[in-house]
């Protein structure tokens, strides 16, 4: 890597999150304090932000995360083993578009997802003969080969054990964080060859595009987990004195976690398949709940699949961290 | 002891110091009351094991506070020398406790268990067969509130004869069981492997602990059992609810029958 490129892929085990600085730990529980209580604290400004340039939402250039990516599988590539790799998607951080980048560049063919009814028949060999690969590929977006419902989990229980024992020949498998993290629950298997990008510090945020003191930038690291993707679409709002972060309704409840978690554990469901997920949950209230969830700011429904806004992520994740969901470790 | 000696124990009782006992039983009244209310209401914003400790802090205070209030009252009114302690306190404790033994009992009890822990607010304890979420520990009796939401008010006295169950004790983790009856001519593996997908479905379900489906044949049935925890102990019942529906949906699919018994074999089983 050249000094300029401050891409870094490591293995997963050795991912560590940016630090924060111990003002800004503090204010972060004493805000998680208030918010009990429902009193909403602004967030305290910047020390200084007369250079601040601001990026573009979530565009950045992603060939140095590309080179990167080439550089440490490079001798995976070379090697004779059919094996398998993961490299792990925190949400929004676009390591699934660096990925279908990198493999566009390695001529990797780029793995079909199964439907939901091939999901439930887990017919693996009928779908995989329907890919046609000959030789390399990537399968860019691992949730959407399960559906947290009885007859969904089978598929991908089936499909790993396949796929790490090389009968699909060598592949990179990206998949979501919090994919991931319930995938090691449901099939409790000590994966090796998993990676990531290294959190992002102040050098890899300047080198997106975010431009402050070395201080606000290790803040901003910090806050936004080392995830590049979040830390574009954060700072642009908390630099603008009228615009906010999206917070969850007071009224927020069991249901809305429910909500939320599905949402994020399949990076997006229809309404449909929500409530299929979500059975217990009559479809009136469902979508009471999706409808309140969107005027806060918290959800947006784009081509009939429910997301989580990548400027609620975090307010997202730290209320389900209040209630001891299963969370992903970026 | 004559009436003069017993006089000479107190010291001079002034109106000032009614009035500061007064204010001092007032104050620590009200304290417990703030206390609690504040405890109360912050543990309904958290959940899990963070709910259950701001809970489990209530008795504590509580105790706390009265003992301050006891020490600094008792001086107010004693000549606080070691002889007279003992002959007003040990005078004191042998009428109180003839007369009211099962209510000294029970305080007793009280502060034994705030400190050996057998139920914490927000525990799921079962006493005489009456399980429910504690609401409140007294001084003298616990407060439960069933699933039908009825309060159940306990003397802490229970403590010294009765078994006490405790489904969660000192933590978040409660065990929830969901029963299937199932007719016994069927594939078990396929069984056990639908409904070990039917826990981990649910929304409910703690994925940090684990999950467990243990089947046991009866003479007219194979009985399947989940054993896995909810999230929160108060989701229990949502929880058992959810399996139980999924678990039937699924079950229906598969070439397996539910079984339908009538009293009579329910009696003999029983019996057995």
């Amino acid at each position: 890597m050249t000094d300029s490129n401050h891409w870094q892929v490591i293995a997963a085990n050795d991912f560590k999150r940016p630090f924060a600085p111990t003002v800004t730990r503090v204010q972060q529980r004493w805000q998680r304090f208030l918010r009990l209580f429902g009193i909403r604290e602004n967030e305290p400004e910047e020390e200084n932000n007369d250079d601040v340039e601001m990026p573009d939402t979530m565009e950045f250039d992603r060939k140095p995360a590309v080179d990167a990516l080439n550089h440490h599988f490079e001798e995976w590539i070379g090697g004779k083993e059919t094996v398998v790799s993961f490299l792990i998607d925190p949400p929004f951080s676009g390591t699934d578009d660096i990925a279908r980048d990198w493999a566009k560049q390695q001529k990797w063919k780029l793995i079909t997802p199964p439907d939901i009814l091939e999901i439930r028949a887990v017919d693996i060999d009928d779908w995989w003969k329907k890919q046609t690969v000959k030789n390399r590929w990537l399968i860019d977006d691992l949730t959407r080969y399960l559906l947290r419902t009885t007859d969904g989990l089978s598929f991908i229980r089936t499909l790993l054990p396949q796929m790490l024992n090389g009968e699909f020949g060598q592949g990179l498998v990206v998949c979501d964080s919090w994919m991931f993290a319930f995938i090691q629950r449901i099939w409790p298997f000590r994966f090796s060859r998993v990676y990531c990008f290294a959190a992002a510090g102040p050098e890899l945020l300047q080198q997106v595009g975010i431009h402050a003191t070395e201080y606000s930038l290790r803040k901003l690291a910090a806050r936004v987990r080392g995830n590049v993707g979040v830390a574009l679409a954060v700072w642009p709002i908390e630099q603008d004195k009228d615009r906010k972060l999206p917070e969850l309704p007071g009224e927020a409840n069991d249901v809305t976690a429910f909500v939320l978690y599905s949402i994020l554990l399949h990076r997006g469901l229809s309404g449909n398949l929500l409530h299929e997920v979500l059975p217990m949950v009559p479809s009136d209230d469902l979508n009471l709940q999706l409808l309140q969830l969107e005027q806060y700011g918290i959800l947006r429904c784009n081509e009939s699949q429910w997301q989580i806004n990548i400027d609620a992520y975090l307010a997202v994740r730290d209320f389900l961290s209040g209630r001891d969901f299963r969370l992903d470790v970026f | 002891m004559d009436s003069e000696q017993i006089i000479g124990l107190f010291k001079k009782i002034t109106s000032g110091t009614i009035i500061e006992v007064i204010v001092l039983i007032v104050s620590a009244i009200a304290l417990v009351w703030l206390a609690e209310k504040i405890l109360r209401w912050l543990a309904e914003h958290l959940h899990s094991g963070r709910r259950l400790f701001v809970l489990a802090m209530i008795p504590t205070i509580r105790i706390l506070i009265f003992i301050i209030a006891f020490v600094w009252i008792v001086p107010l009114l004693i000549e606080p020398t070691l002889q007279n302690m003992i002959v007003i306190l040990g005078t004191a404790g042998v009428a109180v406790g003839f007369a009211l033994k099962d209510y000294i009992s029970s305080l007793l009890a009280g502060i034994i268990a705030a400190y050996e822990l057998p139920y914490r607010p927000g525990d799921w304890i079962e006493v005489n067969g009456v399980y429910g979420e504690v609401k409140h520990i007294g001084n003298r009796v616990v407060e439960i509130v069933t699933a039908d939401d009825t309060t159940v008010i306990i003397p802490h006295l229970k403590l010294w004869t009765e078994l006490i169950h405790n489904a969660n004790s000192r933590d978040a983790n409660l065990m929830c069981v969901v029963n299937f009856y199932l007719e016994q001519d069927h594939d078990p593996y396929q069984v056990c492997r639908l409904l070990e997908n039917v826990a981990l479905s649910s929304p409910y379900l703690n994925l940090s602990k684990p999950v467990l489906v243990l089947l046991e044949e009866k003479p007219w049935f194979t009985h399947y059992r989940i054993k896995a925890y909810p999230m929160d102990p108060r989701q229990q019942f949502q929880f058992i609810s959810d399996l139980t529906a999924r678990g039937k949906q699924n079950l229906r699919e598969l070439p397996v029958k539910f079984t339908h018994l009538s009293t009579y074999h329910d009696t003999i089983q029983k019996n057995n």
